[in-house]
Protein backbone atom coordinates (compact mmCIF):
# COMPACT_ATOMS: atom_id res chain seq x y z
CA UNK A 1 0.00 0.00 0.00
CA UNK A 2 1.07 3.43 -0.91
CA UNK A 3 1.90 5.67 2.14
CA UNK A 4 0.03 8.70 2.37
CA UNK A 5 2.87 10.92 0.79
CA UNK A 6 3.14 8.47 -2.38
CA UNK A 7 -0.72 8.47 -3.05
CA UNK A 8 -1.78 12.16 -2.48
CA UNK A 9 0.29 13.88 -5.48
CA UNK A 10 -1.25 11.05 -7.24
CA UNK A 11 -4.70 11.53 -6.42
CA UNK A 12 -4.80 15.40 -6.51
CA UNK A 13 -2.15 16.45 -9.09
CA UNK A 14 -3.98 13.73 -11.68
CA UNK A 15 -3.84 15.19 -15.32
CA UNK A 16 -3.52 13.53 -18.73
CA UNK A 17 -3.21 14.33 -22.28
CA UNK A 18 -6.59 14.21 -24.70
CA UNK A 19 -7.09 11.62 -27.75
CA UNK A 20 -10.53 11.52 -28.32
CA UNK A 21 -11.32 15.75 -28.21
CA UNK A 22 -9.06 18.53 -28.03
CA UNK A 23 -8.60 21.04 -25.05
CA UNK A 24 -10.15 23.49 -26.25
CA UNK A 25 -13.17 21.40 -25.94
CA UNK A 26 -12.42 19.73 -22.65
CA UNK A 27 -12.30 23.38 -21.13
CA UNK A 28 -13.87 26.30 -23.47
CA UNK A 29 -12.73 29.62 -22.53
CA UNK A 30 -15.87 31.02 -22.21
CA UNK A 31 -16.49 29.28 -19.70
CA UNK A 32 -12.73 28.33 -18.19
CA UNK A 33 -11.67 31.70 -18.46
CA UNK A 34 -9.67 34.32 -20.32
CA UNK A 35 -6.54 33.71 -21.19
CA UNK A 36 -6.98 30.74 -22.64
CA UNK A 37 -3.83 28.74 -22.18
CA UNK A 38 -2.56 25.15 -23.15
CA UNK A 39 -2.29 22.95 -19.92
CA UNK A 40 1.55 23.49 -19.99
CA UNK A 41 0.88 26.70 -18.64
CA UNK A 42 -1.03 25.32 -15.63
CA UNK A 43 1.13 22.13 -14.88
CA UNK A 44 3.23 24.19 -11.48
CA UNK A 45 -0.30 24.93 -10.15
CA UNK A 46 -0.01 24.54 -6.77
CA UNK A 47 -1.56 25.32 -3.31
CA UNK A 48 0.06 24.65 0.17
CA UNK A 49 -2.85 22.34 2.20
CA UNK A 50 -2.54 19.43 -0.08
CA UNK A 51 -5.79 18.05 1.76
CA UNK A 52 -7.20 14.08 1.12
CA UNK A 53 -10.86 13.80 0.66
CA UNK A 54 -10.17 11.24 3.96
CA UNK A 55 -8.43 14.07 5.87
CA UNK A 56 -11.19 16.80 4.26
CA UNK A 57 -14.20 15.42 5.82
CA UNK A 58 -12.59 14.37 9.48
CA UNK A 59 -11.17 17.88 9.98
CA UNK A 60 -14.59 19.10 8.54
CA UNK A 61 -16.81 16.72 11.43
CA UNK A 62 -14.53 17.83 13.93
CA UNK A 63 -15.13 21.45 13.47
CA UNK A 64 -19.14 20.56 12.82
CA UNK A 65 -19.27 19.03 16.39
CA UNK A 66 -17.35 21.91 18.12
CA UNK A 67 -20.47 24.38 16.25
CA UNK A 68 -23.28 21.88 17.96
CA UNK A 69 -21.35 21.52 21.13
CA UNK A 70 -21.73 25.15 21.66
CA UNK A 71 -24.70 25.64 20.17
CA UNK A 72 -25.94 23.20 22.90
CA UNK A 73 -24.03 24.90 25.68
CA UNK A 74 -24.79 28.97 24.62
CA UNK A 75 -26.57 28.78 21.59
CA UNK A 76 -30.12 27.98 22.83
CA UNK A 77 -32.91 30.65 22.25
CA UNK A 78 -32.55 31.57 25.87
CA UNK A 79 -28.87 32.73 25.60
CA UNK A 80 -29.67 34.67 22.23
CA UNK A 81 -32.76 36.24 23.50
CA UNK A 82 -30.12 37.65 26.49
CA UNK A 83 -28.37 39.43 23.57
CA UNK A 84 -28.70 43.81 23.32
CA UNK A 85 -30.92 44.42 21.24
CA UNK A 86 -28.87 46.67 18.21
CA UNK A 87 -26.84 43.84 18.10
CA UNK A 88 -29.13 41.00 17.57
CA UNK A 89 -30.30 43.19 14.78
CA UNK A 90 -26.85 42.84 13.14
CA UNK A 91 -26.67 39.16 13.67
CA UNK A 92 -30.00 39.47 11.52
CA UNK A 93 -28.50 41.62 8.74
CA UNK A 94 -25.83 38.66 8.20
CA UNK A 95 -28.68 35.81 8.79
CA UNK A 96 -30.17 37.41 6.00
CA UNK A 97 -27.10 37.88 3.90
CA UNK A 98 -24.70 34.96 4.22
CA UNK A 99 -26.37 31.69 3.85
CA UNK A 100 -27.24 31.54 0.12
CA UNK A 101 -24.51 33.94 -0.79
CA UNK A 102 -22.43 31.09 0.48
CA UNK A 103 -24.52 28.67 -1.44
CA UNK A 104 -24.05 30.70 -4.82
CA UNK A 105 -20.08 30.13 -3.69
CA UNK A 106 -20.72 26.52 -4.19
CA UNK A 107 -21.57 26.57 -7.78
CA UNK A 108 -18.90 29.14 -8.64
CA UNK A 109 -16.34 26.39 -6.68
CA UNK A 110 -18.70 23.60 -8.55
CA UNK A 111 -17.44 25.67 -11.95
CA UNK A 112 -13.58 25.63 -11.05
CA UNK A 113 -13.94 21.82 -10.28
CA UNK A 114 -14.84 21.01 -13.34
CA UNK A 115 -13.35 23.90 -15.44
CA UNK A 116 -10.50 24.83 -13.24
CA UNK A 117 -7.25 24.01 -15.51
CA UNK A 118 -5.03 21.72 -13.20
CA UNK A 119 -6.35 18.82 -11.41
CA UNK A 120 -4.94 20.40 -7.82
CA UNK A 121 -7.08 23.63 -8.62
CA UNK A 122 -10.15 21.27 -9.32
CA UNK A 123 -10.06 19.36 -6.22
CA UNK A 124 -8.87 22.21 -4.56
CA UNK A 125 -12.65 23.27 -5.60
CA UNK A 126 -14.25 20.76 -4.89
CA UNK A 127 -13.65 21.05 -0.93
CA UNK A 128 -14.29 24.45 -1.50
CA UNK A 129 -17.99 23.44 -2.85
CA UNK A 130 -18.00 21.46 0.00
CA UNK A 131 -17.30 23.86 2.30
CA UNK A 132 -19.54 26.16 1.14
CA UNK A 133 -22.36 23.83 1.50
CA UNK A 134 -21.30 23.89 4.90
CA UNK A 135 -21.47 27.78 4.92
CA UNK A 136 -24.80 27.54 3.92
CA UNK A 137 -25.89 25.09 6.34
CA UNK A 138 -24.87 26.08 9.14
CA UNK A 139 -26.25 29.40 9.23
CA UNK A 140 -29.45 28.30 8.35
CA UNK A 141 -30.04 25.85 11.12
CA UNK A 142 -28.69 27.93 13.85
CA UNK A 143 -30.96 30.94 12.58
CA UNK A 144 -33.80 28.78 11.63
CA UNK A 145 -34.39 28.19 15.56
CA UNK A 146 -34.85 32.20 16.18
CA UNK A 147 -38.23 32.43 13.80
CA UNK A 148 -40.74 31.28 15.44
CA UNK A 149 -39.78 33.79 18.46
CA UNK A 150 -38.74 36.35 16.16
CA UNK A 151 -40.30 36.52 12.48
CA UNK A 152 -37.23 38.93 10.87
CA UNK A 153 -35.22 35.83 11.14
CA UNK A 154 -37.27 34.13 8.48
CA UNK A 155 -35.15 36.31 6.20
CA UNK A 156 -32.68 34.07 6.51
CA UNK A 157 -34.18 32.15 4.43
CA UNK A 158 -36.27 34.40 2.53
CA UNK A 159 -34.08 37.50 1.52
CA UNK A 160 -32.44 36.56 -1.82
CA UNK A 161 -35.90 35.51 -2.81
CA UNK A 162 -37.43 38.98 -2.48
CA UNK A 163 -36.88 42.18 -4.83
CA UNK A 164 -36.15 44.18 -1.58
CA UNK A 165 -33.93 46.67 -2.52
CA UNK A 166 -30.95 45.31 -0.63
CA UNK A 167 -31.72 41.56 -2.35
CA UNK A 168 -31.17 43.35 -5.55
CA UNK A 169 -28.46 44.74 -4.78
CA UNK A 170 -26.99 41.61 -3.31
CA UNK A 171 -27.73 39.20 -6.24
CA UNK A 172 -26.53 41.66 -8.87
CA UNK A 173 -22.95 41.29 -7.07
CA UNK A 174 -23.02 37.81 -5.99
CA UNK A 175 -24.58 36.66 -9.36
CA UNK A 176 -21.97 38.37 -11.52
CA UNK A 177 -19.27 37.29 -8.69
CA UNK A 178 -20.01 33.46 -8.40
CA UNK A 179 -23.35 32.17 -9.93
CA UNK A 180 -22.52 33.42 -13.25
CA UNK A 181 -18.76 33.36 -13.38
CA UNK A 182 -15.64 31.64 -15.52
CA UNK A 183 -13.39 29.81 -13.48
CA UNK A 184 -10.39 32.10 -13.42
CA UNK A 185 -12.50 35.25 -13.02
CA UNK A 186 -14.37 33.84 -10.07
CA UNK A 187 -11.01 32.43 -8.44
CA UNK A 188 -9.91 35.93 -8.85
CA UNK A 189 -12.79 37.82 -7.74
CA UNK A 190 -13.65 35.75 -5.15
CA UNK A 191 -10.43 33.38 -4.13
CA UNK A 192 -8.44 36.39 -4.03
CA UNK A 193 -10.06 39.64 -3.87
CA UNK A 194 -13.36 38.39 -1.66
CA UNK A 195 -11.85 35.61 0.48
CA UNK A 196 -8.21 36.89 1.18
CA UNK A 197 -9.38 40.38 1.80
CA UNK A 198 -13.02 40.72 2.59
CA UNK A 199 -13.74 38.13 4.50
CA UNK A 200 -11.45 38.99 7.00
CA UNK A 201 -13.70 41.66 7.52
CA UNK A 202 -16.73 39.53 8.10
CA UNK A 203 -15.49 37.11 9.92
CA UNK A 204 -12.70 37.92 11.63
CA UNK A 205 -14.13 40.97 12.57
CA UNK A 206 -17.30 40.17 13.31
CA UNK A 207 -16.26 37.28 15.73
CA UNK A 208 -14.20 39.65 17.26
CA UNK A 209 -17.38 41.87 17.92
CA UNK A 210 -19.95 38.80 18.71
CA UNK A 211 -17.10 38.14 21.50
CA UNK A 212 -17.22 41.70 22.81
CA UNK A 213 -20.97 41.29 22.39
CA UNK A 214 -20.87 37.44 24.24
CA UNK A 215 -22.58 36.36 21.54
CA UNK A 216 -20.23 33.16 21.40
CA UNK A 217 -22.58 31.27 19.37
CA UNK A 218 -22.34 33.08 16.05
CA UNK A 219 -18.62 33.85 17.26
CA UNK A 220 -18.09 30.08 16.76
CA UNK A 221 -19.50 29.72 13.78
CA UNK A 222 -17.96 32.69 12.08
CA UNK A 223 -14.42 31.50 13.25
CA UNK A 224 -15.33 27.72 11.85
CA UNK A 225 -16.45 29.05 8.74
CA UNK A 226 -13.37 31.34 8.45
CA UNK A 227 -11.15 28.45 9.03
CA UNK A 228 -12.13 27.14 5.59
CA UNK A 229 -12.36 30.16 3.86
CA UNK A 230 -8.78 30.55 4.71
CA UNK A 231 -8.20 27.09 2.87
CA UNK A 232 -9.84 27.27 -0.39
CA UNK A 233 -8.99 31.03 -0.57
CA UNK A 234 -5.62 29.77 -1.77
CA UNK A 235 -7.02 29.23 -5.03
CA UNK A 236 -6.89 32.65 -5.82
CA UNK A 237 -3.29 33.27 -6.43
CA UNK A 238 -1.68 30.23 -7.96
CA UNK A 239 -4.44 31.13 -10.66
CA UNK A 240 -3.74 35.01 -10.47
CA UNK A 241 0.14 34.30 -10.88
CA UNK A 242 -0.54 32.22 -13.86
CA UNK A 243 -2.85 34.92 -15.64
CA UNK A 244 -0.07 37.69 -14.76
CA UNK A 245 2.67 35.96 -16.94
CA UNK A 246 0.13 36.37 -19.99
CA UNK A 247 -2.54 39.26 -19.45
CA UNK A 248 -1.14 41.54 -16.38
CA UNK A 249 -3.62 44.35 -17.32
CA UNK A 250 -6.06 41.99 -17.27
CA UNK A 251 -5.47 40.84 -13.87
CA UNK A 252 -5.42 44.24 -12.55
CA UNK A 253 -9.00 44.79 -14.34
CA UNK A 254 -9.85 42.38 -12.08
CA UNK A 255 -8.60 43.25 -9.01
CA UNK A 256 -9.94 46.77 -9.29
CA UNK A 257 -13.27 45.68 -9.70
CA UNK A 258 -13.94 43.38 -7.67
CA UNK A 259 -12.02 45.18 -5.01
CA UNK A 260 -14.85 48.08 -6.02
CA UNK A 261 -17.58 45.71 -5.95
CA UNK A 262 -16.65 44.11 -2.58
CA UNK A 263 -16.46 47.27 -0.60
CA UNK A 264 -19.66 48.13 -1.22
CA UNK A 265 -21.53 44.89 -0.30
CA UNK A 266 -18.96 44.52 2.81
CA UNK A 267 -18.99 48.31 3.94
CA UNK A 268 -22.43 48.24 4.54
CA UNK A 269 -22.47 44.26 5.72
CA UNK A 270 -19.70 44.80 8.21
CA UNK A 271 -19.57 49.00 8.65
CA UNK A 272 -22.87 49.03 10.35
CA UNK A 273 -22.72 46.67 12.89
CA UNK A 274 -19.35 48.05 14.10
CA UNK A 275 -20.13 51.49 13.71
CA UNK A 276 -23.41 51.34 15.32
CA UNK A 277 -25.26 48.16 16.09
CA UNK A 278 -22.67 47.18 18.87
CA UNK A 279 -23.04 48.60 22.08
CA UNK A 280 -20.38 51.48 22.12
CA UNK A 281 -18.80 49.47 25.21
CA UNK A 282 -18.27 46.69 23.32
CA UNK A 283 -16.72 48.33 20.06
CA UNK A 284 -12.98 47.28 20.17
CA UNK A 285 -12.19 49.74 17.20
CA UNK A 286 -14.25 51.64 14.53
CA UNK A 287 -15.30 50.03 11.12
CA UNK A 288 -12.47 52.59 9.58
CA UNK A 289 -9.82 51.03 11.92
CA UNK A 290 -10.80 47.64 10.94
CA UNK A 291 -10.23 47.98 6.93
CA UNK A 292 -6.64 49.55 8.06
CA UNK A 293 -5.47 47.24 9.61
CA UNK A 294 -7.07 44.45 8.53
CA UNK A 295 -7.82 44.66 4.83
CA UNK A 296 -5.81 47.78 3.37
CA UNK A 297 -2.66 46.82 4.96
CA UNK A 298 -2.48 42.94 4.02
CA UNK A 299 -4.33 43.79 0.71
CA UNK A 300 -1.44 46.33 0.13
CA UNK A 301 0.90 44.15 0.41
CA UNK A 302 -0.12 41.38 -1.51
CA UNK A 303 -0.61 43.40 -4.80
CA UNK A 304 3.36 44.63 -4.14
CA UNK A 305 3.99 40.75 -4.24
CA UNK A 306 2.80 40.32 -7.42
CA UNK A 307 3.48 43.62 -9.34
CA UNK A 308 0.02 44.81 -9.10
CA UNK A 309 -0.99 48.53 -8.54
CA UNK A 310 -2.93 50.32 -6.23
CA UNK A 311 -6.74 50.23 -7.59
CA UNK A 312 -6.75 53.67 -9.89
CA UNK A 313 -9.58 55.04 -7.53
CA UNK A 314 -8.07 54.78 -4.43
CA UNK A 315 -8.13 58.20 -3.46
CA UNK A 316 -11.68 57.65 -3.90
CA UNK A 317 -11.65 54.66 -1.84
CA UNK A 318 -9.78 56.33 1.57
CA UNK A 319 -12.12 59.32 1.16
CA UNK A 320 -15.18 56.57 1.38
CA UNK A 321 -13.84 54.97 5.18
CA UNK A 322 -14.45 57.77 6.78
CA UNK A 323 -18.91 58.58 5.10
CA UNK A 324 -19.99 55.64 2.73
CA UNK A 325 -21.51 53.30 5.70
CA UNK A 326 -22.57 56.50 7.88
CA UNK A 327 -24.09 58.27 4.44
CA UNK A 328 -26.32 54.49 3.84
CA UNK A 329 -27.19 54.27 7.92
CA UNK A 330 -28.55 56.84 7.94
CA UNK A 331 -30.80 56.93 5.09
CA UNK A 332 -31.50 53.26 5.90
CA UNK A 333 -32.72 54.62 9.36
CA UNK A 334 -35.15 56.95 7.55
CA UNK A 335 -36.34 54.26 5.11
CA UNK A 336 -36.19 51.42 7.39
CA UNK A 337 -39.65 50.01 6.89
CA UNK A 338 -38.21 49.18 3.53
CA UNK A 339 -35.50 46.52 5.58
CA UNK A 340 -35.85 43.27 7.54
CA UNK A 341 -33.87 44.47 10.85
CA UNK A 342 -34.31 47.52 13.35
CA UNK A 343 -32.32 50.43 13.77
CA UNK A 344 -31.29 52.28 16.66
CA UNK A 345 -30.35 56.07 16.56
CA UNK A 346 -26.89 56.63 17.81
CA UNK A 347 -27.06 57.91 21.55
CA UNK A 348 -24.82 61.57 22.44
CA UNK A 349 -21.94 59.41 23.49
CA UNK A 350 -21.97 57.20 20.11
CA UNK A 351 -22.21 60.81 18.33
CA UNK A 352 -19.22 61.39 20.11
CA UNK A 353 -17.34 58.69 19.50
CA UNK A 354 -18.12 58.70 16.03
CA UNK A 355 -16.75 62.24 15.66
CA UNK A 356 -13.55 61.32 17.38
CA UNK A 357 -13.24 58.04 14.40
CA UNK A 358 -14.72 59.99 11.87
CA UNK A 359 -13.56 63.62 12.16
CA UNK A 360 -13.56 64.39 8.64
CA UNK A 361 -17.18 64.76 7.71
CA UNK A 362 -18.55 63.89 11.00
CA UNK A 363 -20.54 67.42 11.22
CA UNK A 364 -22.36 67.05 8.48
CA UNK A 365 -23.65 63.23 9.40
CA UNK A 366 -24.39 65.30 12.64
CA UNK A 367 -26.66 67.85 11.61
CA UNK A 368 -28.81 64.66 9.67
CA UNK A 369 -29.34 63.03 13.22
CA UNK A 370 -29.91 66.38 14.41
CA UNK A 371 -32.75 66.63 12.30
CA UNK A 372 -34.09 62.85 12.66
CA UNK A 373 -34.49 63.12 16.77
CA UNK A 374 -35.93 66.61 16.40
CA UNK A 375 -38.54 65.01 14.43
CA UNK A 376 -38.95 62.09 16.75
CA UNK A 377 -39.30 65.01 19.93
CA UNK A 378 -41.73 66.30 17.97
CA UNK A 379 -44.01 63.40 16.95
CA UNK A 380 -43.68 62.02 20.15
CA UNK A 381 -42.19 58.50 20.77
CA UNK A 382 -44.38 55.11 20.32
CA UNK A 383 -44.57 52.65 17.67
CA UNK A 384 -47.67 54.93 16.27
CA UNK A 385 -45.23 57.43 15.39
CA UNK A 386 -43.08 55.63 13.40
CA UNK A 387 -43.74 56.24 9.97
CA UNK A 388 -44.08 59.85 10.80
CA UNK A 389 -40.34 59.51 11.11
CA UNK A 390 -40.07 57.80 8.24
CA UNK A 391 -39.02 59.31 4.80
CA UNK A 392 -41.97 58.56 1.92
CA UNK A 393 -40.24 59.81 -1.50
CA UNK A 394 -38.87 57.37 -3.44
CA UNK A 395 -34.58 56.75 -2.56
CA UNK A 396 -32.64 56.59 -6.03
CA UNK A 397 -30.24 53.82 -6.72
CA UNK A 398 -26.80 53.42 -8.75
CA UNK A 399 -27.02 51.53 -12.17
CA UNK A 400 -23.69 49.66 -11.29
CA UNK A 401 -24.22 48.21 -7.13
CA UNK A 402 -27.68 48.84 -7.20
CA UNK A 403 -27.54 50.71 -3.96
CA UNK A 404 -28.53 53.63 -2.78
CA UNK A 405 -27.45 57.07 -4.63
CA UNK A 406 -25.28 57.96 -1.16
CA UNK A 407 -21.80 58.17 -1.97
CA UNK A 408 -19.39 61.10 -1.41
CA UNK A 409 -21.11 63.81 1.19
CA UNK A 410 -24.06 65.11 1.94
CA UNK A 411 -22.44 68.44 1.01
CA UNK A 412 -21.74 66.56 -2.68
CA UNK A 413 -23.00 64.02 -3.79
CA UNK A 414 -21.17 62.13 -6.63
CA UNK A 415 -23.90 60.51 -8.70
CA UNK A 416 -23.23 61.09 -12.38
CA UNK A 417 -25.33 59.95 -15.20
CA UNK A 418 -24.32 58.78 -18.43
CA UNK A 419 -26.66 58.77 -21.64
CA UNK A 420 -25.86 55.60 -23.48
CA UNK A 421 -27.37 54.26 -26.28
CA UNK A 422 -30.69 55.93 -26.25
CA UNK A 423 -30.66 55.25 -22.08
CA UNK A 424 -29.56 57.28 -19.24
CA UNK A 425 -27.56 55.64 -16.23
CA UNK A 426 -26.86 56.98 -12.86
CA UNK A 427 -24.31 55.85 -11.14
CA UNK A 428 -23.24 56.70 -7.31
CA UNK A 429 -19.55 56.92 -7.94
CA UNK A 430 -16.75 57.18 -10.82
CA UNK A 431 -15.38 53.23 -10.30
CA UNK A 432 -19.51 52.68 -10.39
CA UNK A 433 -19.73 53.91 -13.19
CA UNK A 434 -16.45 53.21 -14.75
CA UNK A 435 -17.00 48.90 -14.12
CA UNK A 436 -20.44 49.02 -16.01
CA UNK A 437 -18.48 51.34 -19.34
CA UNK A 438 -15.83 48.89 -19.24
CA UNK A 439 -18.35 45.89 -19.94
CA UNK A 440 -21.40 47.41 -20.76
CA UNK A 441 -22.96 44.32 -21.90
CA UNK A 442 -23.04 42.66 -18.98
CA UNK A 443 -24.71 45.63 -16.82
CA UNK A 444 -26.95 47.39 -19.46
CA UNK A 445 -30.14 45.28 -18.90
CA UNK A 446 -30.61 45.10 -15.69
CA UNK A 447 -33.14 47.31 -14.18
CA UNK A 448 -32.46 49.43 -10.85
CA UNK A 449 -35.49 49.94 -8.87
CA UNK A 450 -36.56 53.35 -9.89
CA UNK A 451 -36.63 52.02 -13.48
CA UNK A 452 -38.59 49.11 -12.55
CA UNK A 453 -40.94 51.05 -10.74
CA UNK A 454 -41.02 53.98 -13.56
CA UNK A 455 -41.94 50.73 -16.06
CA UNK A 456 -44.74 49.57 -13.54
CA UNK A 457 -42.66 46.33 -13.00
CA UNK A 458 -42.99 47.25 -9.53
CA UNK A 459 -45.89 49.16 -7.42
CA UNK A 460 -44.65 53.31 -7.28
CA UNK A 461 -47.02 53.07 -4.05
CA UNK A 462 -44.92 53.13 -1.03
CA UNK A 463 -46.65 50.56 0.95
CA UNK A 464 -47.18 48.01 -1.86
CA UNK A 465 -44.08 48.61 -3.01
CA UNK A 466 -42.79 46.97 1.16
CA UNK A 467 -45.56 44.16 1.16
CA UNK A 468 -45.90 42.97 -2.85
CA UNK A 469 -42.48 43.92 -4.09
CA UNK A 470 -40.18 43.50 -1.40
CA UNK A 471 -42.26 40.72 0.88
CA UNK A 472 -42.51 42.51 4.03
CA UNK A 473 -45.41 42.76 6.51
CA UNK A 474 -46.09 45.59 9.25
CA UNK A 475 -44.78 42.42 11.77
CA UNK A 476 -41.40 42.05 9.59
CA UNK A 477 -40.73 45.71 8.34
CA UNK A 478 -37.45 47.31 9.80
CA UNK A 479 -38.56 49.73 13.24
CA UNK A 480 -36.79 51.59 15.32
CA UNK A 481 -35.79 49.46 18.53
CA UNK A 482 -36.86 52.04 21.22
CA UNK A 483 -39.68 53.50 18.67
CA UNK A 484 -37.88 56.82 19.59
CA UNK A 485 -38.31 56.89 23.27
CA UNK A 486 -34.37 56.98 24.06
CA UNK A 487 -33.89 58.90 27.74
CA UNK A 488 -31.56 61.29 26.40
CA UNK A 489 -33.80 62.15 23.39
CA UNK A 490 -36.34 63.89 25.94
CA UNK A 491 -33.62 66.64 26.67
CA UNK A 492 -33.90 69.59 24.72
CA UNK A 493 -30.15 69.65 22.99
CA UNK A 494 -28.24 66.86 22.02
CA UNK A 495 -26.17 67.91 19.54
CA UNK A 496 -22.45 66.54 20.88
CA UNK A 497 -19.28 69.02 20.55
CA UNK B 1 -51.27 63.40 -22.23
CA UNK B 2 -49.07 64.87 -20.41
CA UNK B 3 -46.66 62.68 -18.10
CA UNK B 4 -44.81 63.56 -14.95
CA UNK B 5 -40.74 64.26 -15.59
CA UNK B 6 -38.52 61.64 -13.79
CA UNK B 7 -35.52 63.29 -11.98
CA UNK B 8 -32.70 62.69 -10.04
CA UNK B 9 -33.29 65.13 -7.20
CA UNK B 10 -29.98 65.90 -4.58
CA UNK B 11 -30.35 68.29 -1.81
CA UNK B 12 -27.20 69.80 -0.25
CA UNK B 13 -26.68 67.83 3.35
CA UNK B 14 -28.23 64.90 3.05
CA UNK B 15 -27.10 61.24 2.18
CA UNK B 16 -29.13 59.89 -0.39
CA UNK B 17 -30.87 61.25 -4.09
CA UNK B 18 -34.35 60.90 -4.22
CA UNK B 19 -37.04 60.58 -6.88
CA UNK B 20 -38.94 64.01 -8.12
CA UNK B 21 -41.37 63.74 -10.62
CA UNK B 22 -41.88 67.17 -12.06
CA UNK B 23 -44.99 68.44 -12.80
CA UNK B 24 -45.60 70.39 -16.13
CA UNK B 25 -45.25 74.14 -15.33
CA UNK B 26 -43.49 73.91 -12.53
CA UNK B 27 -41.02 76.53 -11.40
CA UNK B 28 -37.54 74.77 -10.55
CA UNK B 29 -38.34 76.90 -7.57
CA UNK B 30 -41.36 74.88 -6.91
CA UNK B 31 -39.31 71.66 -7.46
CA UNK B 32 -36.68 72.63 -5.59
CA UNK B 33 -39.34 73.04 -2.28
CA UNK B 34 -40.35 69.79 -2.92
CA UNK B 35 -37.30 68.73 -2.94
CA UNK B 36 -36.62 70.34 -0.11
CA UNK B 37 -40.20 68.77 1.69
CA UNK B 38 -38.98 65.02 0.76
CA UNK B 39 -36.05 64.99 2.16
CA UNK B 40 -36.82 67.55 5.86
CA UNK B 41 -36.86 64.15 8.01
CA UNK B 42 -32.99 64.65 7.30
CA UNK B 43 -32.34 67.95 6.18
CA UNK B 44 -33.63 71.25 7.90
CA UNK B 45 -35.38 73.78 5.56
CA UNK B 46 -33.50 76.71 4.35
CA UNK B 47 -35.23 79.49 2.52
CA UNK B 48 -32.74 80.67 0.30
CA UNK B 49 -31.48 77.94 -1.86
CA UNK B 50 -30.32 77.87 -5.29
CA UNK B 51 -31.38 75.15 -8.35
CA UNK B 52 -28.15 74.17 -10.03
CA UNK B 53 -28.34 72.01 -13.50
CA UNK B 54 -25.72 70.92 -15.86
CA UNK B 55 -23.22 73.04 -13.26
CA UNK B 56 -25.02 76.28 -14.05
CA UNK B 57 -27.35 77.84 -11.36
CA UNK B 58 -31.52 79.05 -12.58
CA UNK B 59 -32.77 81.59 -12.63
CA UNK B 60 -36.10 80.25 -9.93
CA UNK B 61 -38.77 81.55 -11.77
CA UNK B 62 -38.19 79.60 -15.00
CA UNK B 63 -39.79 75.92 -15.76
CA UNK B 64 -39.09 72.84 -15.75
CA UNK B 65 -39.31 72.70 -19.26
CA UNK B 66 -37.68 75.84 -19.63
CA UNK B 67 -35.07 75.72 -17.34
CA UNK B 68 -33.93 72.43 -20.20
CA UNK B 69 -34.40 69.55 -17.70
CA UNK B 70 -34.80 66.37 -19.06
CA UNK B 71 -36.16 62.73 -17.82
CA UNK B 72 -33.52 61.18 -15.59
CA UNK B 73 -31.33 64.15 -15.01
CA UNK B 74 -29.43 65.30 -12.18
CA UNK B 75 -30.15 68.66 -10.51
CA UNK B 76 -28.81 69.92 -6.81
CA UNK B 77 -30.87 71.84 -4.40
CA UNK B 78 -27.85 73.98 -2.33
CA UNK B 79 -27.99 76.40 0.32
CA UNK B 80 -27.27 79.81 -1.00
CA UNK B 81 -24.37 80.75 0.67
CA UNK B 82 -24.09 84.85 2.28
CA UNK B 83 -21.33 86.24 -0.27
Amino acid sequence: MLSREEWLPLARKLDWDYTYVREDEVFPEVISGHPWLPHAEWKEWEESFKTSYREYVDNQYEKDMAVYAVRDAVGRLENIQKLAAPWMNSLKVHAAALPLAEFTGVIGSLRGARFGRDSAWRTMSTFGALDEYRHTQIPLLLFHQLVRWDSQFDWAHKFYHTNNWFAIAARHFFDELTLGQNAIEFAIGTNFVLETGFTNLQFVGLASLARESSDHMFERMVTSIQTDEARHAQIGNPVLAVVMKHDPEYVQYLLDKWFWRSWRTFSILTGLSIDYLTALEQRPYSFKEFMEEWIIDQFLRTLDEFGLKKPWYWDIFEDELDIYHHMIYASAYTYRATLWFDFVIPSPAERKWLRQKYPKYWDDMDAVWEQVIDRWRTVGPGAANELAVHGTAMPTFCDLCQLPLSAGSPRKNTANVVAKDGRKYIFCSEPCRWIFLREPERYANHKDLVKRVLSGEAPAHLPDLLTDYFRLTPDTWGEDIYHGAYDWLAAKKTSVA
Amino acid sequence: MYMPMPLYGFLEGDTLGLLMLAEEGETVLQLARRLQDAANIRVARSDNVDFLYDGKTIDPVLTVAQAGLQALDRFDVIRRHAL
